[in-house]
Formats: C-alpha cells, sequence, structure tokens
C-alpha cells in the first residue's frame, strides 16, 4: 500500500509577516482605484508559489494551488459563468466563513475556461505533483438562488452545472493532471438528493480522460451513505473523520473498493491530534482497503487555520504519515 | 408586551424605534493611529485619546441624524470575538484567518480555563452614556459565537466551552447593568450554524440574562435561520435583531406562517453593498415588516455593523432608516 501525503484544497493566502501580505493589500488597493487587474494576478501568483513551496517544505508528495484566486468555493465556479450573478453572503456549513450566493438569472453556460490557467501556473511553480480542485455540480446547484424559470429544478440546475465543470475537468486532465478532486460538501446537508448528486459526479467521471477523479466530502457526518457512495464510479473517496466517530470501524468492517481519501487530521482545528490515535485509526483503516494506493489529508482546506498552524497541521501529517509510507 | 418591560426599567421609546446593530467604520486618523500602535510607533494612550474622540463623533452623529437607541461604534475593537478573548483569561491570539472575501480576522484560541477578570465593555458605554442623554446599548459577544468563533484545544467538546463561557460572559453583562446600562444587546451571529445545538445556545443565553433587570437584544446574521424557526424564539432574550435585507427579506415568509413573538429589530439596509438605498426602497420594506410584525414591536435598523462602509456611507444609510421611518410615524399618526 501506497500511502500518499496530499492537502485537501486551500490554503491560508495571508500571514503574519508584511510579506504574506501583499493579496491582501493588493485587493485593498485595487478597491480605491489603486492597482490593477495585474497587479492582483501577480500578487495571487507570488502567494500560489508560497503555498505550494510550503506545503512541499512540509513534506507532501500531492500539493494544491491552496485555492489562492478562489473568492470563495461556489462563487469562483458558478459566478464565472454566463446565466449567473452574485449576491448576498451566507454562512459556508458550520465554519466562520462566508461565501456569495450566486443567482441564476439566465441559461448556464461556461464561455472559456476557468482553472485550466491556474492549473497551468501551479504547475510551473511546483516540484510535486499538483491536485486541481474544484467544487462540484451538485454542491454549486444547491447553494444558487433561482429567480424564475426552468432552473428552480434543482435536476435541472445540476446537469447544467455539471455540464460546464465537466468540461473544466476534461481540460484539466488534458492538461496533464493526474488527479483532480471534485468536493461535494453539499451531500452531508439532511434533505440531500443522493441521485441527483451522483448523476452529477457520473458527468464528470466521463469527462476525466486518464486522470483520476477524487470525490471528497467534508463538514459532515457521511457514515450512513458510504455503501451508497462506494457505489460511485470515482477512483477516490475522500472523507472528513472529524464528525463521524463510527466511521474508522465502519470502514473497518465494510471494506473499502476504493482508494480513501482519509481526513484524520482536523483542517479546522489548531490543536493537533495525538500521534498515537491517528495511527491507530491508520492501522485499521489501511489493511481495509482493496487499492494498491490510500491518500492522508486533513479534514478540509487549510484556510480555516492561521498560517503558522496550517504548516504546523501539514508537518503533524507528515511526521504520522511517515510511519506509514512502505 | 417588552414595551412595558422597558418602561419599568424607565425608558420610553418611540413607535418604530431606530437603532444600529453596533460596529461602525472607523474614521481614517483611527485607522492609521491603530496601524501606527501595532507598529509602536505611537503610545496606548494617544490611540485612546483618538478612539475616543471617534465615540464621540459616532454619539454626536447618531443623536444629530435622530437615531432614538444609540451604540459606541466599536471604535476600540478589532473584531467582535477577540476583543473579548484579549480581555478574558485562557485566550491566547492566533493569526489571521480569512472570513470571506478580502476580510481576515484573528480567531482566537482557548488554551486554559476561560474566566472573566474585569470588566471589558463596562468604561466604554460609560463614557459614551455620558455624551448623550438618549439611552446607549451595552454590547457584548454572546458565549455560543465565541465558543464557534475561537479554536478549543482545552475544554473535551463544544457544549463544555459554550456553558463555561456563559458563567463568564454573565460577569460582564452584571457590570454593565451595575453601571446603569439597561439595555443589552448579546450578540450570536453563529446562532444558527448547528441547528441541533441551538438548545445548547439557548441554555448559555439563560445563564447569561436570567434574572437580570434589562431589555435583552440578539442580533444574528446571514445564517440560514428557516432552519432554527421558531424554535430560536426560545432563546431567553426580548428581541431579535436580524438581517433581512441582504436575503431580500426572505424570513417574513416563515414569519407570516409561524408569528414572529419577540420584538424585531428589521435590517432594512444591506450593509455589504457601497449602494445606498433610497427612502422608497427602505419604506418598502418596513411596510413589508409592519405586514407581519406588530407596530409596538418593531424596531428598524440596518442589517449588521456597518463598520465595513466608508463613514459617509454608513452615514447615508442610517439617514435613510431615519428618513423613511419619519414618514412611517406620520403616516401612521
Amino acid at each position: 500500500m501506497n500511502l500518499i501525503l496530499t492537502n485537501a484544497g486551500s490554503y491560508p493566502r495571508i500571514g503574519d509577516s508584511p510579506e504574506l501580505q501583499v493579496l491582501r493589500q493588493t485587493l485593498a488597493r485595487f478597491d480605491r482605484g489603486e492597482a490593477t487587474e495585474a497587479d492582483i494576478r501577480r500578487a495571487e501568483d507570488e502567494m500560489v508559489r508560497r503555498a505550494i513551496a510550503e506545503q512541499i517544505e512540509a513534506g507532501l508528495d500531492v500539493v494544491t494551488d491552496g485555492q489562492i484566486r478562489w473568492y470563495d468555493p461556489i462563487s469562483h465556479l458558478a459566478g464565472k459563468l454566463q446565466g449567473t450573478t452574485i449576491n448576498g453572503l451566507l454562512r459556508y456549513f458550520d465554519t466562520n466563513f462566508y461565501f456569495r450566493q450566486p443567482v441564476i438569472v439566465g441559461r448556464l453556460v461556461r464561455e472559456r475556461p476557468i482553472l485550466l490557467e491556474e492549473y497551468r501556473y501551479a504547475r510551473s511553480v511546483s516540484s510535486r505533483p499538483v491536485k486541481p480542485v474544484l467544487t462540484g455540480p451538485y454542491t454549486l446547484a444547491v447553494f444558487s438562488l433561482v429567480e424564475r424559470g426552468e432552473y428552480r429544478d434543482l435536476e435541472r440546475r445540476v446537469e447544467d452545472y455539471a455540464t460546464a465543470l465537466a468540461a473544466e475537468v476534461a481540460e484539466l486532465a488534458a492538461a496533464g493532471a493526474e488527479l483532480i478532486q471534485v468536493d461535494e460538501p453539499a451531500i452531508v446537508l439532511e434533505d440531500a438528493a443522493f441521485d441527483l448528486f451522483a448523476a452529477g459526479i457520473r458527468a464528470l467521471v466521463e469527462a476525466k480522460g486518464a486522470a483520476r477523479l477524487a470525490l471528497y466530502i467534508s463538514f459532515g457526518d457521511v457514515s450512513t451513505r458510504y455503501a451508497r457512495l462506494q457505489e460511485l464510479p470515482v477512483d477516490v473517496l475522500g472523507l472528513d473523520f472529524t464528525y463521524s466517530p463510527q466511521l474508522v470501524e465502519r470502514i473497518a468492517v465494510e471494506g473499502s473498493a476504493k482508494a480513501l481519501g482519509l481526513g484524520l487530521i482536523d483542517g479546522r482545528n489548531t490543536k493537533l491530534e495525538p500521534e498515537a490515535e491517528v495511527a491507530a485509526a491508520l492501522e485499521r483503516l489501511l489493511p481495509a482497503i482493496r487499492s494498491d494506493v490510500a491518500y492522508l489529508n486533513p479534514s478540509t482546506g487549510l484556510e480555516f487555520l492561521p498560517r503558522d498552524r496550517a504548516f504546523r497541521k501539514l508537518r503533524h501529517l507528515v511526521t504520522i504519515g511517515m510511519r506509514f509510507k512502505s | 408586551m417588552s414595551r412595558e418591560k422597558l418602561r419599568a426599567l424607565g425608558i420610553e421609546l418611540p413607535l418604530l424605534p431606530t437603532t444600529a446593530v453596533g460596529s461602525f467604520p472607523k474614521p481614517e486618523e483611527l485607522q492609521r493611529a491603530r496601524a501606527q500602535w501595532a507598529r509602536g510607533l505611537i503610545s496606548r494612550e494617544e490611540l485612546e485619546r483618538l478612539e475616543r474622540r471617534a465615540t464621540e463623533f459616532w454619539i454626536r452623529t447618531q443623536e444629530e441624524l435622530g437615531i432614538d437607541v444609540l451604540v459606541d461604534g466599536e471604535q476600540y475593537r478589532g473584531d467582535m470575538v477577540t476583543y473579548f478573548a484579549e480581555n478574558m483569561r485562557g485566550f491566547e491570539i492566533g493569526g489571521l484567518v480569512r472570513s470571506y472575501g478580502n476580510r481576515y480576522y484573528r480567531k482566537p484560541i482557548i488554551v486554559s480555563e476561560v474566566r472573566w477578570e474585569r470588566p471589558i465593555t463596562v468604561s466604554w458605554w460609560r463614557f459614551a452614556q455620558r455624551l448623550t442623554t438618549r439611552p446607549v446599548k451595552g454590547m457584548l459577544t454572546g458565549p455560543y459565537t465565541v465558543m464557534d468563533w475561537s479554536f478549543n484545544e482545552y475544554y473535551p467538546d463544544r457544549r463544555a466551552t459554550c456553558l463555561a463561557l456563559a458563567r463568564e460572559i454573565r460577569k460582564e453583562v452584571e457590570a454593565l447593568i451595575e453601571a446603569g446600562a439597561r439595555i443589552i444587546q448579546i450578540d450570536e451571529p453563529a446562532l444558527s450554524v448547528r441547528p441541533s445545538e441551538l438548545g445548547l445556545a439557548r441554555e448559555a443565553m439563560q445563564i447569561v440574562t436570567e434574572g437580570l433587570p434589562a431589555y435583552f437584544i440578539s442580533h444574528a446574521c446571514y445564517g440560514a435561520f428557516e432552519k432554527i424557526y421558531p424554535d430560536m424564539l426560545a432563546l431567553p432574550v426580548d428581541n431579535f435583531d436580524l438581517e433581512m435585507s441582504n436575503s431580500n427579506l426572505d424570513l417574513l415568509e416563515h414569519f407570516k406562517r409561524v408569528p414572529f413573538t419577540k420584538d424585531l429589530s428589521f435590517g432594512v439596509v444591506d450593509v455589504h453593498s457601497h449602494v445606498i438605498e433610497d427612502v422608497e426602497t427602505v419604506l418598502a420594506r418596513i411596510r413589508q415588516g409592519l405586514e407581519v410584525v406588530p407596530t409596538e414591536a418593531l424596531w428598524i435598523d440596518p442589517d449588521c455593523g456597518l463598520k465595513t462602509r466608508t463613514v459617509e456611507e454608513a452615514i447615508a444609510k442610517l439617514r435613510v432608516i431615519v428618513e423613511a421611518v419619519t414618514r412611517v410615524r406620520a403616516a401612521l399618526a
């Protein structure tokens, strides 16, 4: 079993020292009319480079671009499609982070690539493989407001978001991404429509070409949906263990036909979990995975932590993970 | 009816009392001074002098605009949770964390038992109240929100953290009442985060307010209130101050189905938009509110604290509120 150490998405875009404030300051200057779009782009580039460098320094095998350019997990994608406008703030699950809700006002159409250039840039500044991350069609659909018309039907929203995102996935795969992560946290919501969610995922899988598709689910307990998630045609299933005290045992007993992304390290609290606890969980989980690979990653992206703590979390993850590397 | 409670506390308010939610933008000189202070270029005393000047500016401004129940504007606070964490024991102040867009705050880390050691907001409340004959609200952040907005490295779980905070925050409420505050706002913007924890938030608020002689308001914003309504009405406060306009007054539909049984401070301007609403828009919102909530129970204010707006925008938004309320009052008279 090859245990791959990776990040689950975002990385802090700010830190306490002046050179880590460059993006914040450039955006503020832009608001005052004192900076250009190109200035923002340069500041983003710099923070992407730093995010990648820190992930590599921490010892990760596979990194992300830290989603530095994302205003939030929803509007960065939904807001860039034709047919949407951006509305007020809404809390992102049970985090202390707020996103802007897209409003669907016309036909949802992807006019141009959204993530491709971001991925290319990240790859050009990384010595380790870069995993592009995108939010899935079901989650975008659930968090979109609809003013009128056909999109009142959730199924129509999922379908059209899936079409747009499938094009993203196809481009990322063609550009060389070996592993693509799709986040679908909305499936943890109580009233989630599993079939619609699954249809959206299938559309993305069909577009993945030679890439492996990793479905990641955070912010809730998916123990009761575990068996159905296993039936999806994804290559990797990423799970947030911080909400699900029973999940380790369930997987140990039921096994996993897929590679798993093990979100055993809490991406949202500064406290470093006791090494022995995480190791005990890994000892139960790894033998149950019927795949030649598994991923160890934080339970969520790391933007919920201050930068120094995010780095410390990754170091902690690597320290524990190294004991299980074959 | 809560008006009777207010009267019993010696407070007479007009119909549709106007108020603000808490924070106002810091004038440029104060922003500069805060940055200079952080770099050790000016003294604490100099910073406080400017904080007092800014507080006085906002009290005068609210009086001139004709706001009925004033706030001190929180010119001395960086952030609603960090400020309390800095002034209580048990916290360490962490690095910056993003809250949305290009906004960041220092999220506190609970590293040992939390303890209230001395009054935190009382001297500012006193300072503000001495400047005006109108009531100034005491302003605190509630235990559930402080818990939810802090990292926890000490307590076994969220419940233990929240209840410990409630017992300590009650001491600040007692100190405010002792100083003379009669209207106290305990903000719980995290209220709707985990609907299954509403009972915990209620229990904590009970600990904070039980048996104390004040009119209690609780502010909440940007959450999925439909998930906790009407259960949220069990919170032991007199008035809920809710963000309404940022979400197109969606909540009113819920209040039509199950009556809102407390006083409502109704957010009629969006604090996250540079656009100044026109009086007609605000009037229409107030009228929609009046269709659902009794006139006697309705207060009018912005959605949330105005600190992210410029000074000019904040004043313009308050002015529109007062103008609209004046017209509605005239129509009701």
